[in-house]
């Protein structure tokens, strides 16, 4: 009996961390997990509980993490006002499992984005108001989410944020603006060297591009926003610059769940996926912010939302600084479209 | 052309013949106790433990004669290990790991040693936060005690100083670099650095084992 009590000991020291604490407050940061279909994915909330009013990070990728949307700008400017879940899909960030790459795919994702507002609803109260923001792929899956059955009766508000629901007319609008943008680059003699190539790529591509021809184009969409002075520079090393270290990020556990799910076999089928069609079954009221040099999600993405989702409760901002990254390339326009639009509709 | 073949086999025989002429081993069966291990272990700013215990296979004592005629001598030992590790990264996880390696440690007269330590295992991970389930009606339940079994390999690699050489004290203070690689974590594998600092205890007798030795003399 007295060896068996060190391994009691050591077992309720391992599982004191697991056990359920749920802080309604104004300065709140709380990790818990969704274990759903092989995964088990890391939810941060932060911010004000209190407000029972919820932003939902819903990240790009397939594969990147919501650790980077994590900036002291929107810690002091949205967390201050309401509370923002920071959420790691399926093999992304710090989500962990064992052999599960057999249930990463979209329809699987999108089950998993339902459970993640119903745990959300469950632990701070049925009553809470969830705002959805789906940034670059996550504007796929939040697509996908809000065309599906009867979920966008989960959540009040749709924020579409350098987002792409088409992947199919999202390479036409990539290859369309590199090409109209490299033109006109070209002719005011900047970045000639680099545009030349991205020209002549897109004279011998045209249409009804495979998947090797979309990475090529995505490839180019986000070098292409870096010849911009006025647009602030997003890359693994300013990335690093939030200090990874003191808010105790699992940085290879994020690297090596970037590295498994940007190369996973699915991405060939999210290539041929579309939710314009589907889109007209939206009522929920949206916003849609995009950059004006985001190349990777051309703003002609959003204006197709605009125009066929059906609710007259709906708004278009453009930043005039930014490119992929909104978040983190106008911070300031950012959180005041944010903050204005759940202003609205809490 | 068959008087070259012929040059070459007999300069190879006469090289090899001088060079086994210049070692000489005696093997002999000597009674060694385990040793006990105890290290701090940490990745980054995150903290871990770690309890061994080391089994000698066996020792080779080494003398070298260099051309001048001054005389190193090392000792380089090798023992089956088994440890218990922990370390503890908030809100991600815990991991508690059982491994059992090879360590080759070579230790000069003066107590300065270098190992290499390759590991397998078994790791555990308790999540860092509450686990949820959410049932297709939207109920939820806890899930206790979430977490994973990996298999796990490790390999490692350090210096110390061996106190029992010079100052006859029964222990040896050490400092490695581990890599830790668990899988199948996500259908990939996870890496994980971990820098151990540790004391390792010779006692004179315990758990002792007839291991083979032998010296050299090179």
């Amino acid at each position: 009996m007295k060896h068996i009590i060190p391994f009691v000991f050591l077992f309720f020291v391992l599982t004191s961390c697991q056990k359920e604490k749920i802080t309604i407050g104004t300065n709140v940061s709380e990790t818990f997990y969704l274990d759903n279909n092989g995964a088990s994915m890391r939810l941060l909330v932060e911010g004000n509980t209190s407000s029972h009013t919820f932003l939902l990070f819903v990240h790009g990728g397939p594969g990147s993490s919501s650790y980077f949307y994590n900036t002291d700008y929107i810690s002091q400017n949205i967390e201050n006002k309401y509370a923002v879940v920071y959420w790691d899909q399926r093999n992304a960030g710090g989500s962990q499992g064992n052999s599960n790459g057999d249930h990463l795919n979209l329809p699987q994702m999108t089950e998993d984005l339902k459970k993640v507002i119903q745990l959300i609803k469950y632990r701070y109260g049925q009553g809470s108001g969830i705002f959805i923001l789906g940034h670059s792929f996550g504007g796929l899956l939040t697509a996908s989410f809000m065309t599906t059955a009867d979920n966008q009766s989960l959540v009040k508000g749709w924020i579409f944020a350098d987002g792409s629901h088409n992947y199919p007319l999202n390479d036409t609008l990539t290859r369309k603006m590199l090409f109209t943008i490299g033109h006109e680059q070209i002719a005011k003699n900047k970045n000639t060297d680099k545009w030349i190539p991205i020209i002549n790529y897109c004279n011998a591509h045209t249409g009804n591009f495979t998947f090797e021809e979309s990475n090529q184009l995505y490839a180019y969409a986000s070098d292409a926003e870096t010849y911009f002075n006025k647009v602030k520079k997003i890359n693994l090393a300013t990335l690093m610059d939030y200090d990874p270290v003191q808010y105790g990020w699992p940085v290879t556990s994020i690297l090596l769940n970037q590295n498994y799910s940007s190369n996973a076999s699915f991405n060939r089928d999210l290539a041929i996926t579309e939710f314009s069609s589907k889109l007209g079954v939206v009522i929920t009221p949206t916003l849609l912010l995009y950059g004006k040099y985001d190349f990777v999600c051309p703003g002609g993405l959003e204006e197709d939302v605009f125009n066929r989702i059906n609710t007259q409760d709906k708004k278009i901002a453009i930043s005039p600084i930014s490119g992929h990254n909104i978040m983190l390339q106008d911070e300031v326009f950012f959180c005041k479209e944010v903050n204005a639009f759940i202003e609205s509709h809490q | 052309m068959r008087f070259l073949k012929l040059h070459l086999t007999l300069v190879t025989f006469l090289y090899s013949a001088f060079c086994f002429a210049q070692s000489a081993d005696s093997v002999r069966i000597e009674k060694k106790s385990s040793n006990l291990s105890l290290s701090y272990i940490s990745s980054l700013i995150y903290p871990g433990a770690r309890l061994g215990i080391e089994f000698p296979v066996n020792t080779i004592y080494i003398t070298k004669i260099s051309k001048s005629g001054k005389e190193k001598d090392f000792t380089k030992d090798r023992f089956v290990t088994a440890n218990l590790s922990w370390y503890h990264h908030p809100a991600f996880h815990d991991n508690v790991y059982i491994s059992a390696g090879w360590t080759m440690r070579r230790t000069k007269s003066h107590g300065f040693l270098t190992e290499f330590s390759p590991e397998i295992g078994l790791s555990r991970t308790f999540l860092g936060g509450t686990t949820y389930r959410v049932d297709d009606n939207g109920n939820v339940t806890i899930k206790r005690a979430a977490g994973y079994y990996y298999a796990l390999v490790s390999v490692g690699g350090g210096i110390g100083y061996d106190f029992s050489k010079k100052k006859q004290k029964p222990f040896l203070l050490f400092s490695k670099f581990n890599l830790l690689m668990m899988f199948p974590y996500n259908s990939t594998i996870y890496l994980r650095p971990v820098v151990e600092i540790g004391l390792i205890y010779k006692p004179i007798d315990f758990l002792s084992l007839k291991v083979k030795s032998k010296s050299r003399t090179k």
